[in-house]
C-alpha cells in the first residue's frame, strides 16, 4: 500500500507519490549507524517537536541557549539525539557549532549526520503534504537489521561542522550529508523530485508550471524566513 | 539564482522588494503562500486558494514542492555548517549586507565574504 497516496483534486504528478512512498519506507529501514526502530523513533520526535513546550519557549527567546529544560520526548533515544531532532525541526536558523560539537561528542559524527538526513527528508515530505492541506502519512514500519557502521574513506575536513567528501563536484550543500552515503541517497532522491530534476538544474530557464525565477523567489523566501545564510 | 534566472528571461527582479514579490509574476501570492506554509499560519488555506486561483493547480503543486524542498535544504545546510561556495559568495556579495543576510547565525561558518563577481552560468555559481 502506498504510504503517501495523495488523494487530491489538484492532480498531483504521480512522481511525487511514488518518490515519497519509496523514500518514506526507506526512512524506516535499518541505517548505517541507527537501527530502523531508532530511525522511526527519530521521526516520531520530529512530530513531537511541534508540541514541545521547551521548543516553543526557545523559539521565542532571544537566544535558545538561555532557556533550560527538557524536551517533550516520545522515544527512548539519547537526550542529545532528541535535542538534535527537536532543535533542527523547530529552530534551525540558530544552531551553532558549539552546540553541534556537543551533540557530535555524545552521538558520534556519523550518527549526527544520519539523524540530520532523516529529519530533513521527513520534513520535506511532511511539509509538502501540510502545504497542500493533505494529511500526513503514517510513520513507516521499522525495518530489521544491524547498522553496518561503515565510514566512507573519501571524507575529510572541508570547512564544515562535519566531515564530507573531499570531492567537490557541485554545490557544498550537495555533499553536506556525504558522510553517510546510503542514507544520503534518500535525501538526493527527494531533492531531485522536488527541485533539481537532473540536468535541468544547470539551466536558467525551466519548463515547469512555475518559471525558474518564481521557484527561486519561493526558495529565497523560505530561506529568509528560516534565516538560512546558505 | 533568483537574479540570474530572471536576467535569463530579460526580467528585472527587485531583490530588495522580496516581501512584495520582487517584481516576479504572481510574486506577491507566491511569497504569501511560502510565508503561511513555513510559519504554519492559520491563513495557509486562504494563501493556497489565492495562489490556486491566480496560477492554477500545477503551479500550486510546484510551489509546495519548492517550499518543502527548501525547508529541508535550509535545515541540512544549517545542521552541517557548510560554507557558501566561492561562486555563491561572489554572486551574493553585493546584496547580502543590504538585505541583512550577513547577520544570520550561519554567516559565521563562511570565511570568504566574496568579491561581487557574477558567474557565467549556474555551475559557476556553485564552484
Amino acid at each position: 500500500m502506498a504510504l503517501t497516496n495523495y488523494d487530491s483534486e489538484l492532480g498531483i504528478d504521480p512522481m511525487f507519490s511514488s518518490t515519497h512512498t519509496d523514500v518514506w519506507q526507506r526512512l524506516g529501514d535499518c541505517g548505517t549507524w541507527w537501527t530502523g526502530a531508532q530511525r522511526v523513533a527519530a521521526m516520531s520526535e520530529v512530530r513531537a517537536a511541534f508540541n514541545c513546550h521547551l521548543c516553543d519557549r526557545r523559539s521565542e527567546a532571544l537566544s535558545p541557549s538561555m532557556v533550560k529544560g527538557s524536551h517533550k520526548a516520545v522515544s527512548d533515544l539519547p537526550q542529545e539525539a532528541v535535542d538534535l531532532v527537536h532543535r533542527l525541526t523547530s529552530d534551525p536558523g540558530r544552531l551553532t557549532q558549539d552546540w553541534a560539537n556537543t551533540v557530535i561528542a555524545a552521538l558520534g559524527e556519523e550518527r549526527y549526520v544520519e539523524l540530520v538526513i532523516i529529519v530533513c527528508t521527513q520534513y520535506v515530505i511532511e511539509s509538502f503534504a501540510s502545504s497542500l492541506g493533505l494529511p500526513l502519512p503514517e510513520l513507516p514500519q521499522p525495518g530489521d537489521g544491524i547498522p553496518a557502521q561503515v565510514r566512507p574513506t573519501d571524507v575529510g575536513d572541508v570547512g564544515a561542522w562535519v566531515s564530507q567528501t573531499v570531492d567537490k563536484t557541485l554545490a557544498n550543500v550537495s555533499r553536506a550529508a556525504s558522510l553517510v552515503p546510503d542514507t544520503e541517497a534518500l535525501w538526493r532522491d527527494i531533492v531531485q523530485c522536488h527541485y533539481s530534476r537532473g540536468p535541468e538544474f544547470a539551466e536558467l530557464v525551466w519548463n515547469r508550471a512555475l518559471t525558474r525565477p518564481q521557484v527561486e523567489l519561493l526558495a529565497s523566501t523560505v530561506s529568509s524566513l528560516n534565516e538560512c545564510f546558505y | 539564482m533568483l537574479r540570474a534566472s530572471s536576467e535569463a528571461i530579460n526580467g528585472e527582479v527587485k531583490i530588495g522588494q522580496l516581501e512584495d514579490g520582487a517584481n516576479i509574476e504572481h510574486g506577491s501570492a507566491l511569497v504569501r503562500y511560502a510565508e503561511s506554509a513555513v510559519r504554519r499560519d492559520s491563513d495557509l488555506a486562504a494563501s493556497r486558494n489565492r495562489l490556486l486561483e491566480l496560477a492554477g493547480p500545477q503551479a500550486l503543486i510546484e510551489a509546495a514542492a519548492t517550499v518543502s524542498a527548501f525547508e529541508g535544504l535550509n535545515r541540512l545546510a544549517d545542521a552541517t555548517g557548510i560554507q557558501l561556495d566561492l561562486g555563491l559568495a561572489d554572486e551574493s556579495a553585493d546584496f547580502r549586507t543590504e538585505l541583512g543576510i550577513n547577520s544570520y547565525a550561519g554567516a559565521a561558518n563562511t570565511k570568504s565574504e566574496g568579491s561581487a563577481v557574477r558567474a557565467d552560468n549556474v555551475l559557476g555559481i556553485f564552484r
